[in-house]
């Protein structure tokens, strides 16, 4: 019973027993994980009590004399790409957009300088950096003319601890990269303040003026981030059969003659807005309702479905065709 | 009212003068660091911090002494690790602990701590709130002697 509550008599701020004893047991509770760790410029301040009985029963405390040691800044950084794979791109294609997640691991509010290196080797071919841009709006994702334009020394990225910014890279990719060529961008982030060897120290330049010190990233980070050629190319072949009204195959009036068009996607990844249109031959007369892809049939009327008779021609949207897929267009006319 | 006032005014000083006691307490704190020996192969070497920075290993070292000339009976040292400190074990033998600010003690593995959802889970060193070694012997007047505990900096 002797052991009493106020014994928890250690606290960064304590100035008597009861705030002491109210701040240590909340600081048991409500201390929120922080993977920066202790703010810079935090006091750590111990102090240890004792109690004992005087041989006379007089019980009797003693406290010992409080140690204060002051949290430095540690210097801390990463830098994450975020694509959740290979970005899928085309030869000459400019503002093609990797992103990257940059994160103050360090205690302290700190800047950090942003940098790029596309010809690190390792790859197929090496994108042209355009830009770096801050994820100014704050939604994850690249904003033409939303997100700011990065000027190195200029809007440095200032981090509160555990803080991070997404930041997207730009770049246009070689005319001649190959179709399943890879290519990488290696985005870099050092804290202004300073960095280098872990451990290393930069005198007064912490947070609180402290010093602030190189953490275990050496406050310095990379990642590279990947492009991928995605070279599709479409095969469209033509074909014709022709029945005639006695059961042969002569071209001549009353013959119906069968078009058959073949789509075929090859290479890697797909082709976007893929319409197959053809027109009806002159001297011959569309058959109603003849229309049909991968042998389901179309309506001839410009409707929900993907084909339609124009009047002239028919025309079929495929949309998107993944390589290594083929589609089939048949529409029949009559020789007149 | 008045003889309260009297009462208090003198059971006051009596009461500071026991807590002052004939028995003093010390607390230090040093850092343990790798650094190239004289040798040259690194080596742990233990410094008196200004600063630290979090992941720092600290050792508290806590000395007592009897002054007086009466032994000292029932003697209990508490200290609480510091808000920013992650306690990381005692070499010091026959600690007691507390995950809960000082309310409950006992061997940790004999503490649960309560999550929010109400279900207990077998406390670890990060949740020890405070070290208490309660003393069997009395402390003989004139002796002296050091407990410590470790801890890093969150």
């Amino acid at each position: 019973m002797r052991y009493q509550a106020w014994s928890a008599k250690s606290s960064a701020f304590a100035k008597n027993a009861l705030l002491a004893a109210v701040s240590a047991a909340s600081a048991g509770v409500a201390t929120p994980a922080r993977a920066a760790g202790t703010a810079a410029g935090t006091n750590i301040t111990n102090v240890a009590t004792a109690t004992y009985d005087f041989p006379n029963g007089t019980p009797a405390s003693v406290e010992s004399n409080a140690v204060t040691l002051k949290v430095d800044e540690l210097l801390d950084v990463t830098v994450v790409w975020r694509d959740p794979a290979d970005v899928a791109t085309a030869p000459g294609l400019a503002g093609q957009v990797l992103g990257f997640t940059v994160t103050n691991g360090g205690n302290g509010p700190e800047a950090y300088r942003l940098g790029t290196v596309a010809n690190g080797g390792g790859d197929d071919f090496d994108p042209a950096v355009t830009g770096i841009y801050l994820d100014s709006n704050g939604n994850g994702a690249y904003d033409a003319g939303a997100d700011a334009a990065y000027v190195a020394g200029s809007n440095d990225p200032q981090l509160a601890p555990d803080q991070s910014i997404a930041v997207f890279v730009l770049s246009t990719i070689p005319a001649d990269a190959a179709d399943g060529s890879r290519g990488k961008v290696d985005l870099t982030a050092i804290s202004v303040t300073g960095s280098g060897t872990p451990g290393a120290s930069f005198a007064g330049q912490g947070e609180g003026g402290g010093n602030a010190v190189v953490g275990a990233t050496g406050a310095s980070a990379q990642d590279d981030g990947w492009y991928a050629v995605r070279k599709a190319s479409l095969a469209f072949v033509k074909s014709a059969s022709v029945a005639d009204p006695f059961g042969g195959t002569t071209q001549g009036p009353g013959a119906i003659i069968t078009y058959t068009l073949t789509a075929t996607v090859s290479g890697t990844g797909s082709l976007g807005n893929v319409t197959v249109a053809d027109p009806v031959p002159a001297g011959t007369t569309y058959e109603a309702g003849s229309l049909s892809l991968d042998s389901a049939p179309l309506t001839d009327a410009g409707d929900g479905d993907a084909g339609r008779f124009t009047g002239t021609g028919i025309s079929v949207a495929l949309g998107s065709v993944a390589a290594g897929s083929t589609r089939t267009v048949k529409f029949k006319v009559k020789i007149d | 009212m008045k003889i309260w006032l009297a009462i208090l005014a003198l059971v006051a000083p009596a009461a500071a003068f026991a807590a002052g006691g004939n028995v003093s307490l010390s607390s230090d704190v040093f850092v343990e660091r790798v650094k190239p020996g004289p040798d040259g192969k690194p080596a742990v070497v233990r410094e008196a911090p200004g600063v630290v920075t979090p992941g720092d290993k600290l050792v508290f070292e806590l000395g007592y002494r009897n002054s007086g000339a009466q032994p000292a009976t029932g003697f209990a040292l508490t200290d609480p690790i510091p808000e920013s400190v992650t306690f990381a074990g005692s070499e010091s033998p026959g600690a007691t602990f507390s995950v809960d600010g000082g309310k409950s003690w006992g061997p940790l593995a004999s503490l649960k701590v309560r999550a929010a959802d109400g279900t207990a889970r077998p406390a670890t060193r990060a949740d020890v709130t405070h070290i208490r070694w309660s003393f069997a012997q009395a402390i003989p007047a004139g002796a002296s002697g050091k407990v410590s505990f470790r801890g890093v900096v969150k």
